[in-house]
């Protein structure tokens, strides 16, 4: 773009640089603050004007992952959550999506709208029925029971996302591997899965980055033996009001892993965000 | 040979790969059927039935009694209005602003991936936490940075959660914070992906910057700004965990949108019944909302 | 190998019709070709000839018809079941393998042995000379390389079929011109049936055994290069073939004469009723006593020159060697001989033939 851009004017340059530090600065300074707060002491938390030279201390960070108020096993409990609901998930969407988008599958359209539909059910739709479910067949508050209800919004996602993908893959990719004599099952394995790995790995990130920071269901369905973070931090609040260095420190902690697999996940999350978004309504 | 057994083995080649088809979709499929079909039909069931685990001992057949309730709820028709309002105004924000930034950053010749980095940091984080965050390190009197900036700027003390409007306006600013980067991303990617040569030929034909983003930019960006709409007014209308966490839909009812009102009224009041029949009515209003905006979609694609 | 007398891969259609819908892409297709032969299909895009050959390797189920290789009928085997080799238009090599494990695919796929798989990947990449490129991944090659990675895939399973779907399109000139000739010289050592897809009919006539000329899902003639190109059987056969193909002139025949406007020429024995003579651009000169026309256009073409002339509202094309110019506008005299032309019936489109020009030689 900027070759065929007027040549920039100083302070044209100047105001853009500003603007652009600014929203910078506004997308960043919630977690930027919450990192200067959890390295307080609860006192010096509480100072007016807040301060911004202070004697940092790690001792909330190792309150939240060993004090009285550790979130510790909260973090064990997001780990299995996530990562239990991801592999379903995958192992669920990838042939489903391989069929919807290369196979003759009778009534394609119409089972395509039925997932595409399934996606957009509010989640308090879902927890309503699901309280009773589960109360009734003893599920509640069981990884069983969440790791079903997490499939509810991450395996029509997954679907549709690796549709696009397996869209972009030539044809002739499975008449080779037919004329090669491999079954139909040959034909995905050794063909195509290798080559939606890149698509497979921005779906588990997107399905792992759901689960992890689910709430609804979590509070509701989940709460005291299954307490995943979200929970965890959210109970933080409504115990202890003013602990605001430990509440910070524990997000932090609580979210670290979000925030790790996002910033090296970027240029995937980016492109799974493109690809749902341009692809999403199956366009073609 | 008779053509009775080609076409028998014709359809046998091609029943061949349609059970191979069903065999890939049928568990994913299914599992979609039990774990959303069943529990929204047990909903539905639901929303006609009497259910409350306070009072069990009047259970039992409603009819369209939740409904007929519904109707004449003040407290129903004001959480829809929130809801419209909260939609509405999130969606067109995170447009506007994500579309400004997009055609901003586009201008700075260096180090745009800081841009998508930082972008990233509000949409990976859990909306309870962003919640909480707000509630705490911003809006909390004689604590945020919020509250300390306006006392800075001399406009006193403002209880931003605890008073009905600017509790709703920042609910609001919450949401466009966290989500407006996805727009901003979303539209970035397309407007790079723009031909190049469009724009030589307008400017060749001195068209002005304004012109040219009017009729030729916007166009071409139509059909990510619909996709952009609908997927951000999906998630406005289920938006559950930030608001919850920040003001638990208060105070009083001022924050409380359908989708925290059905949830208060099946588990706080335990009226199951009435919940499920709030609930049902989010779900219309999602798919309606939903399948308005794709109808506009695929009526303004060209061919 | 040369040696190996060549007694498969004899393929039979017989009225193989396709629909797309309600498009008919295939209208009823029937063929012989011979074990060992090289197959031409030739015509432009939406012909058919694609769709025939992914009917052959079964990518396709044919609506009506069969099809036999070897005597067996195959219409509706799997392709995996029919021992066919085919080399996609973009080679379609799976990009995530090295070469080796391209090639080696189907052997795997076979149940081949791996020691075996090594050796007899080593001999078909060394039968296309990329043998020191086998570590490599698709992605890392050029064009050319690719093309031959492909056909090395095909030929590593000494199939009886090899279907080239377009095999050279995605080449440049100078390579696809080696290419070709390479082709043929594959062919010949391995003398396996292969039939090939091209729209480039200088391609098909100098590569191709026999071949069939398709057009709107039909095949409109089957022979030998020479034969289509020197004795075409429809008026669409002969405008399609040639560069710059026939020219199609309307005349009269009477009393054994052709009447142009403003010229007679002797046709003994022809018989009489409107025509359309065709005469290949070559084999017309300029001549005091000839058909008059005015001069439109002169390209050189290096070596010849080729002139389009106005013949009275017909553009005439006809190539001369010798390069001097003349001016556009000029008015000129074209002249042939009647052993030279083909007669047409312009009702039926098909060639007229009768005895004077049936004993020429």
């Amino acid at each position: 773009m900027s070759s065929t851009r007027r040549r920039p004017a100083t302070l044209r340059r100047v105001i853009l640089t500003v603007a652009a530090a600014l929203i910078l600065f506004i997308w960043a300074f919630p977690v930027l603050w919450a990192v200067v707060v959890s390295l307080k002491s609860e006192s010096e938390v509480l100072a007016y004007p807040p301060s911004v030279i202070f004697e940092p201390t790690l001792r909330n960070f190792r309150d939240a992952l060993t004090g009285n108020l550790s979130i510790a096993s909260s973090l064990m409990t997001s780990i299995i959550l996530a990562t239990a609901t991801t592999v379903l998930t995958i192992i669920l969407a990838v042939p489903a999506a391989y069929a919807f988008a290369r196979l003759r599958l009778p009534a394609r359209q119409g089972l395509g709208f039925y997932t595409l539909v399934t996606q957009m059910i509010p989640p308090v739709g879902l927890v309503i029925p699901y309280y009773l479910i589960l109360n009734r067949v003893g599920l509640l508050d069981t990884y069983t029971g969440m790791i079903t209800v997490y499939l509810t919004f991450s395996l029509p996602f997954a679907i549709w996302l690796m549709v696009s993908y397996l869209e972009d893959i030539p044809r002739e990719m499975e008449e080779a591997a037919y004329l090669d004599k491999a079954s139909r099952l040959q034909a995905l394995w050794h063909v195509i899965l290798p080559q939606i790995r890149g698509g497979i790995g921005v779906t588990t990130v997107f399905v792992f980055l759901n689960a992890w920071n689910e709430f609804l269901f979590a509070v509701q369905l989940g709460g005291n033996r299954i307490r995943p973070v979200t929970v965890a931090m959210h109970n933080f609040v409504s115990i202890e009001q003013t602990l605001w260095a430990k509440l910070a420190a524990a997000a932090l902690v609580a979210m670290l892993p979000v925030i790790v697999i996002g910033i090296l996940a970027q240029r995937q999350i980016v492109k799974g965000l493109t690809v749902g978004a341009v692809k999403g309504g199956g366009r073609r | 040979m008779s053509s009775g057994r080609a076409h028998a083995d014709r359809r046998a080649l091609a029943a061949g790969e349609r059970r191979f088809a069903i065999l890939l979709v049928a568990p994913a499929l299914l599992v979609l059927l039990a774990t959303t079909t069943v529990p929204i039909a047990f909903l539905i069931w639901n929303s006609f039935q009497t259910i409350n685990l306070a009072m069990p001992f009047l259970d039992g057949f409603a009819g369209l009694a939740n409904y007929r309730q519904m109707s004449g709820d003040p407290a129903f028709w004001h959480s829809l209005q929130l809801t419209a309002i909260y939609t509405g105004s999130t969606v067109v924000m995170q447009l506007v602003i994500g579309l400004g930034l997009a055609l901003l950053v586009l201008q700075i010749p260096r180090g745009q991936w800081l841009f998508r980095i930082f972008a990233i940091l509000p949409i990976v984080l859990a909306p309870v936490v962003v919640g909480l965050f707000w509630r705490t390190l911003m809006f909390a009197p004689n604590f945020g940075m919020i509250d300390f900036a306006t006392r800075a700027l001399g406009l006193g003390t403002v209880n931003w959660l605890g008073s009905p409007t600017p509790a709703l306006v920042s609910v609001i600013v919450i949401h466009t914070w966290q989500w407006t980067p996805f727009a901003f991303l979303v539209l970035l990617a397309s407007l790079a992906s723009l031909p190049e040569d469009l724009y030589e030929a307008a400017r060749l034909d001195r068209a002005s910057a304004w012109r040219r983003f009017i009729h030729i930019t916007l166009p071409l960006l139509r059909p990510a700004i619909v996709i952009v709409i609908i997927m951000r007014a999906m998630t406005a209308l289920s938006a559950f965990a930030a608001i919850y966490a920040a003001t638990g839909g208060g105070p009083g009812t001022a924050t409380e949108i359908l989708n925290l009102y059905a949830y208060r009224i099946s588990f706080t009041q335990l009226d199951f019944g009435y919940g499920s029949a709030l609930a049902v009515a989010l779900l219309v209003l999602t798919l309606a909302v939903s399948g308005f905006l794709f109808r506009i979609r695929t009526a303004g694609s060209g061919p | 190998m040369t040696t190996r007398a060549i007694t498969q891969g004899e393929v039979i259609l017989e009225g193989i019709v396709k629909n797309y819908g309600t498009f008919r892409a295939l209208k009823g297709i029937d063929l012989r070709i011979a074990p060992g032969e090289f197959f031409a299909l030739l015509g432009p895009s939406g012909s058919g000839k694609s769709t025939t050959l992914r009917v052959i390797a079964g990518l396709e189920v044919p609506d009506a018809g069969r099809m036999l290789v070897d005597g067996t009928e195959m219409t509706f085997a799997p392709p995996g079941e029919r021992n066919v080799a085919m080399v996609f238009q973009n080679y379609a090599l799976y990009p995530h393998m090295t070469l080796e494990q391209n090639i080696g695919f189907p052997l795997k796929m076979d149940g081949v042995p791996k020691a075996e798989i090594a050796a007899r990947v080593q001999d078909a990449a060394r039968k296309v000379r990329i043998d020191h490129l086998l570590a490599r991944r698709p992605g890392q090659l050029s064009g050319g390389q690719q093309q031959r990675t492909a056909l090395a895939r095909a030929i590593v399973r000494e199939p009886r079929l090899f279907l080239l779907d377009e095999p050279l399109s995605n080449l440049d000139a100078q390579l696809r011109l080696e290419t070709r000739i390479e082709l043929k010289r594959l062919h010949a050592s391995l003398g396996v049936t292969t039939i090939y897809v091209t729209h480039d009919q200088e391609e098909a006539m100098t590569i191709a055994d026999r071949m069939a000329v398709f057009r709107d899902g039909e095949i409109m003639q089957i022979g030998a290069p020479a034969e289509v190109f020197g004795r075409p059987d429809t008026l669409d056969v002969a405008a399609f073939i040639g560069s710059p193909p026939m020219n199609l002139i309307p005349a009269r025949i009477e009393g054994g004469e052709a009447h142009f406007p403003g010229w007679r020429l002797a046709l003994p024995g022809a018989p009489a009723g409107d025509v359309v003579v065709g005469v290949r651009p070559g084999r017309i000169r300029l001549a005091d006593d000839g058909l008059p026309g005015k001069l439109l256009l002169s390209e050189n073409l290096g070596e010849a020159m080729l002139l389009n002339v106005d013949v009275d509202g017909t553009l005439v094309k006809l190539r001369l060697p010798d390069v001097s110019p003349i001016a556009e506008g000029t008015a000129v005299r074209l002249a042939f001989d009647g052993s030279d032309i083909l007669l047409f019936d312009p009702e039926t489109r098909r060639r007229l033939d009768w005895p004077e020009m049936e004993s020429r030689p």
